[in-house]
């Protein structure tokens, strides 16, 4: 029997009973789809956090300390000012550096322009004018980098907190933990886009002037510590190399490695291994969640089985019929099996279009971009056609050992 | 595919044939449903076997539909043997040699009238145009040419049962089996399906039919006795019906 007749006939007996096959590739369809509505959501959320990090790698990377957390997987950063002064020297003069910018957290508690004030949810940092500079690292919406101790950067957040837009030359006021004010004047306002974590509103003000935190070194003098260091570098080219003798260097004969905990570790990061790391986690998340959506596919195709095992009963006489004018086993087993297989890719083909459109849905009122899993569209396809390959075989053959002689004896 | 020409008589070839078969079942104790039995059947002929119930006649039935292979003895077609064949030639040689009637007409309920018809050429792989067609001449020669796409539920029980006839003439079968044919249809209509064999036995189509009914069997050329799976008698019939059948082999298509 050719395979277009079996499909012809499977089709028919499919649509023959519409409740019973919709019910059955419910299973799968609700496997399928949720499978790629997880593997949407979490390749939008690579991509929101990720963003255009992805397109082009900056001649720059961080220096900063991380540890493995106690409970969970992933990496946790540490703020410890263990960078000091010499090292900053040190760094600066390896070959194809352009220039190190220590970055150290204050701790601001109100930030006021004019009569408003805003309360937390800010942070400020101490850091060089390099990075605002001109064809720096962050572009600058409007104004100049900062260049005298009373002038400040904002970042894009930082800006939008306030009812009328911060601009350069507005005069704000930071309040600092330890109840002491500072008045800075607005030198620029700066896009800052270093993925998730640089997106929360920032003021960024001079080193010098207003970052105190000193630490004793191994040579037992005081100096400055730095929780965290930028370092640009001369080009684009020359990254991968002056990366490996930052962190040859710092892993070697540096103060933060004398200085740091024994669990901790020094890394140099640029953008390419930061959007790897975070893409490495939440493909992680994904796949986990992905695979409890995966069980719901097995639950559908065990459905499959079972209604292709009620119809071989229920089609006994059927069978013995066929078998009486003339159909091999072969021809049977084609038969359930081209059904079967027809179940799975009507799931696969409806899992796919309701996982992608809630996939969609979910994204969009997120606001996430939308990202197409398109490996795992064409895995979902495939899984929804083995699963009615594997879910009609013992079906099939149980089909077809049907004995015509019993089989047309039953009423 | 050939066409059987009426036999010539005088020079009638034997296409089916079994030779000493034994068929026993194993329910406990053993059953000899078949316990020696040679039957063999000439070109054109229409032959009848009746016995009671558990005398063999379905076993017998079985056996000439190789749907089941002796324990001992052979089981000829067109001089082929059965019993050494592989479980898919002999499904094949199902499809091509033989045609099946059953009490129950076993119709697939959800197909038409001409989808039926066309069941046997499918798993045999012929054409779709070409199978439609002869579906179509089929019907119209059982007088059912306006109820081609009507489902059996949709037919009376004469109705099916020529559906059920139509099928079994799909691929030309070397044999014609029909196990009790009238079993479930009223007197009347059992009748018209009789002339239809005898119509079909004039055409030279050879016939096997189990029946239990005595008026029944007197449509064919000779009744077969079983008793307790042995060959009891062989009765020709020198009846009317079957002067008649000759008398009328000119009528071929008509109602």
């Amino acid at each position: 029997m050719n395979l277009r007749e079996s499909l012809r006939i499977g089709w028919r007996s499919i649509v023959g009973h519409k409740l019973r096959s919709t019910l059955t590739t419910l299973g799968v369809i609700i496997g399928i789809a949720s499978v790629i509505t997880f593997m949407i959501l979490g390749g939008a959320f690579t991509a929101d956090v990720v963003g255009d990090l992805d397109d082009e790698n900056e001649p720059m990377m961080s220096v900063v300390t991380q540890t493995e957390p106690d409970a969970g997987t992933g990496v946790m950063h540490v703020q410890s000012p263990i960078y000091t002064e010499s090292d900053v020297d040190r760094i600066e003069s390896i070959d194809g550096v352009e220039w190190v910018a220590p970055t150290g957290s204050l701790s601001p508690v109100q930030l006021t322009h004019g009569d408003d004030s805003i309360t937390g949810g800010f942070s400020a940092q101490a850091t060089n004018p390099a990075p605002f500079e001109e064809d720096g690292l962050y572009p600058l919406e409007e104004g100049e980098t900062f260049s005298t101790e009373d002038e400040a950067i904002v970042n894009l957040q930082a800006a939008r907190l306030f009812d009328e837009e911060l601009s350069a030359d507005d005069e704000i006021t930071v309040t600092f933990e330890d109840g002491s004010t500072e008045n800075f004047a607005v030198a620029g306002v700066a896009d800052v886009d270093l993925g998730g974590s640089s997106s929360n509103p920032t003021v960024y003000v001079p080193l010098d002037a207003h970052y105190t935190v000193t630490v004793e070194t191994p040579r037992d003098t005081r100096e400055r510590g730095y929780p965290s260091l930028l370092v640009k570098t001369e080009s684009i080219e020359g990254l991968d190399s002056v990366q490996d003798d930052v962190e040859a260097y710092l892993e070697s004969d540096s103060d933060a490695h004398e200085l740091k905990a024994d669990d901790h570790e020094i890394v140099a990061q640029t953008l390419d291994d930061l959007v790897e790391q975070i893409s490495g986690i939440v493909d992680q998340l994904t796949i986990f969640i992905g695979g409890i959506a995966a069980i719901s596919l097995l639950v559908g195709s065990i459905g499959i089985a079972n209604i292709m095992i009620v119809s071989v009963t229920e089609r006994t006489r059927e069978i013995g019929i066929m078998k009486a004018i003339g159909a091999r086993k072969r021809d049977i087993v084609q038969l359930f099996l081209v059904e079967s297989v027809i179940l799975g890719a009507i799931g696969a083909f409806f899992g796919v279009a309701f996982g992608i459109g809630l996939g969609y849905l979910l994204v969009s009122w997120i606001g996430w971009p939308m990202a197409y899993p398109l490996d795992w569209i064409v895995i979902a396809v495939g899984v929804g056609v083995g699963v009615g390959v594997v879910s009609g075989l013992y079906p099939a053959w149980r089909a077809a050992k049907t004995d015509p002689i019993e089989a047309l004896r039953r009423e | 595919m050939s066409v059987h020409e009426p036999g010539t008589p005088g020079e009638t070839a034997t296409v089916v044939a079994a030779t000493d078969v034994r068929r026993t079942y194993h329910l406990g104790e053993p059953v000899h449903a078949l316990d020696g039995v040679s039957l063999s059947l000439e070109e054109g002929s229409f032959t009848a076997v009746m016995g009671p119930s558990g005398s063999g006649k379905s076993t017998l039935m079985n056996l000439f539909g190789c749907l089941d292979t002796p324990d001992e003895g052979t089981v000829e077609i067109d001089g082929r043997s059965v019993t050494a064949l592989s479980g898919s030639d002999r499904a094949r040689l199902r499809g091509t040699e033989i045609g099946f009637v059953f009490q129950t007409f076993n119709l697939m309920p959800r197909l038409t009238a001409a989808e039926n018809v066309t069941m046997p050429m499918v798993f045999h792989d012929v054409v779709d145009e070409d199978r439609r067609a002869r579906a179509r001449t089929l019907l119209e020669r059982v007088g059912l040419g306006d109820r081609l796409d009507h489902a059996p539920s949709e037919l009376s029980g004469g109705q099916r049962q020529r559906v059920a006839i139509a099928r079994a003439l799909a691929n030309e079968p070397t044999l014609l089996l029909a196990d009790e044919p009238t079993g479930n249809l009223d007197t009347e209509t059992g009748a018209e399906i009789m002339d239809l064999f005898r119509e079909l036995h004039d055409d030279g189509r050879t016939i096997l039919m189990v029946t239990h009914e005595r008026a029944i069997a007197e449509h064919a050329d000779r009744i077969v006795h079983l008793v307790d799976g042995t060959l009891d008698e062989i009765e020709e019939v020198r009846g009317s019906k079957a002067a008649s059948g000759r008398d009328r082999s000119g009528s071929e298509g008509s109602e």
